[in-house]
């Protein structure tokens, strides 16, 4: 936790402010995505707006399989309400079951991947028509809904957990105290490992949605005198207060007080499918209410879900909106085509590597490349002076002065070092696929082919909407 | 759970809980304001 932390006030803060501050100064002259924004922070380099493109096509790269996860939740939430996997009583069989609904195995569960592609196509819908119906009507209003419905799920849940006790009388020290323990209990020989540190900064990423492209849409919306400082810090207060208050008081010490100290570790390993939808039903289905609570907490699972995906898709839709001059039913409806046909690797091939592969190329090297850029074109760009006043404008609050060098130094140093690090170690593995077994290997190349022409594309899209601006202006 | 640990959580929940109580006192208070 202590990376995580330092990880929080050395590069979430600060690139919560660096986006929502682009955000707000591109939205001023038209832009609501990245190309059109690097453009207006660097007018003199005619390659910027390429580089901004990484902020349409990351989080298109992360929509395309996490809709698939987020539908799971809607699946498992179902499941957990009519009893469908209380058969299942060790990780084993738990796994036996995810392993059916993904359909990589038939089983006695389930004959086939059918009833995951229903519930994907009940997810994808319900998607498109938030997005369709736009900011206001849609997003907005699942978020005014869903949010104060998922902290009261989240609460109840919580106080179940923290009153747990030690739920087997023979094994007192299998407890929830304890549990909290395995997650705060500082280890400070951690502390000189690297990757313990990367992973805590890939946590902060993925946690705020920063470095993705999503925070600069929402924020081309504000007005100029709009608050962007206070609301980059209430936006990571609140998601702190929700991940590390609730989200840690849960899902660890209701794990580590049912499986004990030796299966925690094995557990925390396996990542977080196995975390959510192998443990966690376990853990749900020993408590009073099992299914109900279950039930509550797939659901609220797939609210948060829902309202990251259709943020996820707001910069493609915006940038076909403002760039093309489409309507939004019209750039809804490409989105749609487009997003269902790139769904369909993960979902067929997910047991082929196709997921991790994504998500290696858009959740984790795309982030930190595009924080890297940003933060830089911030901070040395468009100058830290110019910055520090715009981030100012309209502000209710005055950040800290440190953060003046923070930004400018800090954060792009701990972003060079992320990406330095990651090369020398990660990437020419991940590059020439020598981790990719043999049988998963041409599925893992034409994966890579659709993400390269899916970007080739929306770089000649932004070659083409500047060529006819500067014809326009001749 | 070890003493570090103790005030490792506890300062930690403070520090989030601070900062979540401050920008929602002053987002209302600017809204407020606002209208």
């Amino acid at each position: 936790m202590i990376p995580y932390f330092v990880a929080l006030f050395l590069l979430g803060l600060p690139l919560m402010w660096i986006e929502w501050t682009i955000g707000r100064f591109g939205g001023g002259f038209g832009h609501s995505t990245a190309p059109g924004m690097f453009h207006t922070l660097w007018e003199k380099n005619k390659f910027i707006k390429y580089f901004g493109v990484i902020g349409i096509f990351g989080p298109i790269v992360i929509f395309i399989y996490y809709i698939y996860i987020e539908s799971w939740l809607l699946g498992y939430s179902f499941f957990a309400l009519f009893g469908k996997y209380n058969a299942c009583t060790t990780e084993q069989t738990m796994s036996a079951f995810l392993q059916g609904y993904q359909g990589l195995v038939h089983n006695e569960h389930f004959n086939g991947i059918g009833i995951a592609y229903l519930f994907f196509l009940l997810t994808f819908l319900a998607n498109i028509v938030i997005i369709y119906l736009g900011i206001s009507k849609g997003i907005e209003r699942v978020c005014e809904y869903g949010l104060p419905i998922l902290f009261v799920f989240a609460i109840i849940i919580m106080v179940r957990v923290l009153s747990l006790g030690a739920p087997d009388p023979a094994k007192p020290d299998w407890n929830v105290v304890n549990g909290l323990g395995y997650l705060w209990n500082p280890q400070w020989s951690a502390l000189k490992d690297a990757k313990v540190w990367l992973a805590a900064a890939g946590q902060i990423f993925f946690t705020l949605s920063c470095g993705i492209g999503v925070i600069l849409t929402y924020a081309s919306y504000l007005t100029k005198n709009d608050d962007v400082a206070l609301s980059g810090l209430t936006a990571s207060a609140t998601n702190e207060f929700a991940e590390v208050i609730l989200g840690g008081s849960i899902v660890i010490p209701a794990a580590f007080a049912f499986f004990g100290p030796v299966a925690i570790n094995e557990i925390a390993l396996g990542g977080a499918f196995n975390l959510g939808f192998v443990t966690m039903p376990l853990v749900l289905q020993k408590m009073a209410f099992g299914n109900i609570l279950g039930f509550m907490w797939f659901m609220l699972l797939f609210i948060a879900g829902v309202t990251s995906s259709i943020s996820l898709a707001q910069p493609a839709v915006a940038f076909l909106e403002d760039e093309f001059n489409l309507s939004r039913k019209q750039a809804t409806l490409i989105l749609a085509i487009a997003g269902f046909i790139l769904c369909q690797p993960a979902i067929f091939f997910l047991g082929k590597g196709a997921v991790d592969e994504m998500d290696f190329w858009g959740g984790t090297f795309c982030l930190v490349l595009f924080a890297t850029i940003e933060t830089i074109l911030f901070g040395w760009v468009f100058g830290m002076d110019k910055a520090w006043t715009e981030m100012h404008v309209g502000s209710d609050i005055t950040i800290p002065r440190i953060y003046r060098f923070i930004i400018k130094y800090i954060t792009p140093a701990f972003l060079l070092f992320i990406l330095g690090f990651w090369f020398s170690q990660e990437w020419i593995p991940t590059i020439l696929l020598r981790n990719v077994p043999a049988e998963n290997f041409w599925f893992i190349i034409g994966v890579r082919l659709m993400l390269v022409g899916f970007f080739v594309v929306l770089v000649f899209m932004v070659w083409h909407v500047w060529k006819r601006r500067r014809r326009a202006q001749l | 759970m070890t003493l570090a640990g103790w005030i490792f959580l506890v300062v930690s929940w403070l520090v989030i809980l601070l900062l979540f109580a401050f920008s929602l006192y002053r987002t209302l208070r600017s809204k407020d304001d606002s209208r």
